[in-house]
């Protein structure tokens, strides 16, 4: 090896380090705004009869319900979901001073209970009552940030797949139930 | 040493206070009917006091100072809220006619602070914008 050579190799090294630091820390720059999972989804299928909505919005229910809706049916659903929220945040100032902070650790949490029930009648007579509810927590930190919207859709979704849930196991009682009115 | 002190005091003081928007109290804002009202209130906090994001719900905006509120008047229906910086928070409010409220909130950001919108139930959404005036245009 040549003399000369040794110090293009040495800068060629301390340069690779400085690429290498540099592409750490510029990976941490960037905010991620994660998909947020829920619980693993049934398999979405219609109810054994049709329904009518009464109550709820036609765009925002679990999608057993979805499937199964009639303009004509006497059977009725009424669908109602509920949010509520609660946060904690750490204290600013601990924040700033806190050298974990900077390296993605929390500098709080998001929680979003989603709470649904779902009635469904025949003409007066009640024939099936669920509710359910769920609970999605996220940390936020500099590193990663969910938004209120991402939350909200989890828990909505997560509520809703529950109220699936109840409605398949319990789809031979109702079918039953209806078939002896019809 | 304590002339300087307190001259320090002062001039920290009416910095601070500087910071707080100033501006009517508090007065509940009415829309016409099957409309929603959702107000966005910033409680004064020192901590990104020199930050004002603007906030946007339904096509309208605002950036509010700590210590002020605004009141966004929209359709009854579904619409939703965003502010950002270095990174943005978005709500989705499905505003049937009635009230609904954010906080707004800086946290730390790597450049420049974060906004968040958060949902707040009423009770005390109504306690802490009592402290809030009305953000001037």
């Amino acid at each position: 090896m040549s003399k000369a050579s040794q110090p293009v190799r040495a800068r060629r090294r301390l340069a690779l380090a400085a690429a290498f630091f540099a592409a750490v820390l510029c990976s941490g720059c960037s905010v991620q705004q994660p998909a947020i999972a829920g619980p693993k989804q049934a398999d979405a299928h219609p109810l054994p009869f049709k329904g009518r909505l009464i109550g709820g919005d036609p765009g925002e229910l679990p999608p057993a319900v979805a499937m199964s809706l009639s303009r004509d049916s006497q059977i009725t659903f009424s669908y109602r979901e509920e949010l509520t929220h609660d946060e904690h945040h750490a204290p600013m100032l601990l924040s700033a001073i806190d050298p974990l902070t900077y390296a993605g650790y929390p500098m709080g949490e998001y929680g979003v209970t989603a709470s649904a029930s779902l009635l469904i009648s025949d003409g007066d007579r009640v024939i099936g009552d669920y509710t359910a509810s769920s609970r999605i927590e996220k940390p936020y930190s500099l590193l990663s940030e969910p938004t209120h919207r991402e939350l909200d859709e989890a828990a909505r979704a997560a509520v809703r797949d529950a109220i699936d849930r109840k409605l398949y196991n319990d789809a031979g009682r109702l079918a039953e139930s209806v078939a002896g009115t019809e | 040493m304590k002339l300087r002190f307190v001259a320090a005091a002062v001039v920290l003081a009416v910095a601070l206070a500087g910071c707080a928007a100033q501006g009517p109290a508090f007065q509940r804002a009415e829309g016409p009917p099957n409309s929603a009202v959702i107000y966005v209130y910033r409680p004064y906090s020192f901590f990104g006091s020199l930050i004002h994001p603007v906030v946007e719900c339904d096509g309208q905006s605002a950036a509010i100072e700590p210590g002020a509120y605004h009141a966004f008047v929209v359709p009854a229906g579904h619409t939703g809220c965003r502010a950002g910086t270095e990174s943005e928070d978005e709500v989705e409010i499905d505003a049937d006619p009635r009230v609904h409220y954010l906080r707004e909130r800086i946290s730390w950001g790597w450049l420049v602070g974060r906004p968040h919108l958060d949902p707040m139930d009423q009770d005390q959404a109504q306690a802490e914008i009592q402290s809030c005036c009305v953000q001037q245009p």
